[in-house]
């Protein structure tokens, strides 16, 4: 049970706590001049897809991004597109890129930024948002990519761990 | 390792790609209700979602009330200063109840724009990638909620109901950039002054208070309410205050803008306010009566 469902309640759990939580706590409304993006849903669906095969970053990317959407978002589709696809492309199950930490780190930020850019574009091209460039780049876009960089970096080796002993465990069942 | 997209996995992706812009259109478009699945959605995840925000909410309202303790003795020596106006302004506010409700009674009132009810709910959520200004509330149509009701916390009104689901709904704040997040509003002095709350100024954070009047006496520091005018919005519920006006771009009318009196971030309760006056008299109302009125 825990092995066969145990990422997915995990996922789910993150995907309601950066609507909660971490909204209650968000630095921006203690007077934090940058806004800080959780994207901790998407960053740990392109980790599983680089240790755990392309099949499971499509799935999730799918599933989550699907319930985002409709959750926390006024137009469908952009995040079930989003995050399914750029993690699809992102997922290289290469051993260099599994034995080194920073490569993974760096092919799970670029694929934040893409993201991050793909929907700023749709926002912008649905008339949802008239941020100018230069304030996402600097408020936005740099400040998240680096929380998000740490949080990868500081549950990167819990969850290799975990996803070592699934497959450990897999054929038990 | 094979290459990215072979001939298959391009079809695939074009497909995807027609069916992100026929969702887009579909959502972008002016719906009305929400579909089933999505009501499904919502509600389930609106139920995780209340039990992490309890929690949450009083671990932050408790540091909360160490920030207060430690203001208590500052503000009690400036209340302390008010209380000799608020007894007078209460004598006031006495004689003139009376006098409004005498009056009103001779005019055969029974409800008036002013008159609302409201209900309180728990804000369950807030979306987190900051694009729309829009938070979950744990209340639904199955407690009474509708589209486009306003709702307001103690300090003045915050935002509409946006979406409703069975138990669950979501609520588009004032500071929402969205182009049909448009509220009617008054300036309340000797003229009345009508305008249009639209959306916020990113750096300063100020509301926008649009299509004023350009013959209009605008002043700094005037209380913005709302009219009561727009649907289903009651009047009187407060908004801000003026802070600063200019031409528009145009010239043809003026815009000020509105520091908030509620504050958009540190939410935990609302309430939404639902307006007990209809919004049109039933004769004169031509859905009821079934006259055209083309000519």
């Amino acid at each position: 049970m825990i092995v066969r469902y145990g990422f997915f309640l995990l996922l789910f759990a993150v995907l309601v706590f950066e609507g909660t939580v971490y909204q209650v706590f968000a630095p921006d409304f203690y007077g934090f001049p940058y806004s800080l993006i959780p994207r901790f849903l998407f960053v740990m669906i392109v980790f599983a897809g680089i240790y755990r095969g392309r099949g499971y970053a499509l799935f999730y990317g799918i599933l989550f991004g699907a319930v985002y959407d409709i959750v926390y978002s006024q137009v469908l589709g952009v995040y079930t597109f989003g995050m399914a696809f750029f993690a699809y492309i992102l997922s290289m199950p290469i051993p260099a890129i599994k034995r080194s930490l920073p490569l993974t780190v760096t092919l799970i930020m670029v694929g934040f930024i893409l993201l991050e850019y793909f929907v700023y574009g749709m926002m912008i091209l649905t008339e949802s948002t008239e941020l100018p460039h230069n304030m996402f780049l600097y408020n936005r876009l740099l400040p998240s990519a680096v929380m998000n960089a740490l949080f990868i970096t500081v549950i990167a080796h819990p969850l290799r761990l975990w996803f070592e002993y699934i497959e450990r465990h897999q054929n038990d069942f | 390792m094979s290459p990215f997209f072979s001939n298959k996995k391009l079809i695939v992706l074009l497909v995807c790609i027609i069916l992100l812009v026929a969702l887009v259109g579909y959502s972008t478009s002016d719906r009305k209700t929400l579909t089933w699945p999505e009501q499904l959605v919502q509600d389930s995840v609106g139920t995780v979602q209340s039990a992490f925000s309890r929690p949450a909410h009083l671990v932050a309202g408790f540091f909360g009330n160490i920030q207060d303790i430690r203001n208590v003795y500052e503000e009690n020596r400036i209340l302390k200063s008010q209380l000799d106006d608020y007894a007078s302004t209460q004598v006031e506010l006495e004689e003139l109840r009376r006098q409004n409700e005498e009056l009103q009674g001779q005019l055969d009132l029974e409800e008036d724009l002013f008159d609302y009810t409201s209900r309180s709910a728990l804000v369950i959520q807030r979306s987190p990638d900051r694009w729309n200004e829009q938070i979950g509330i744990n209340k639904g149509s199955q407690n009474g909620i509708e589209e486009n009701q306003a709702v307001m916390t103690s300090k003045g009104l915050i935002g509409k109901v946006d979406q409703v689901s069975q138990f669950s709904a979501t609520v588009q704040l004032l500071s929402d950039t969205d182009v049909t997040n448009r509220i009617s509003a008054i300036v309340s002095s000797d003229e009345t002054i009508q305008g249009f709350i639209e959306g916020i100024d990113e750096e300063t954070g100020h509301l926008r208070f649009s299509k004023i009047d350009m013959e209009a006496d605008l002043e700094d520091g005037q209380t913005v309410s709302t009219s009561g005018l727009g649907g289903v919005f009651p009047a009187g519920l407060e908004i801000g205050e003026i802070v600063d006006y200019e031409n528009d771009e145009y010239g043809l009318t003026k815009t000020a803008f509105v520091e908030p009196s509620a504050e958009f971030y540190h939410l935990d309760h609302v309430m939404i306010v639902d307006r007990s006056a209809s919004a049109l008299e039933e004769e004169i109302d031509p859905a009821l009566t079934g006259e055209d009125d083309e000519s």
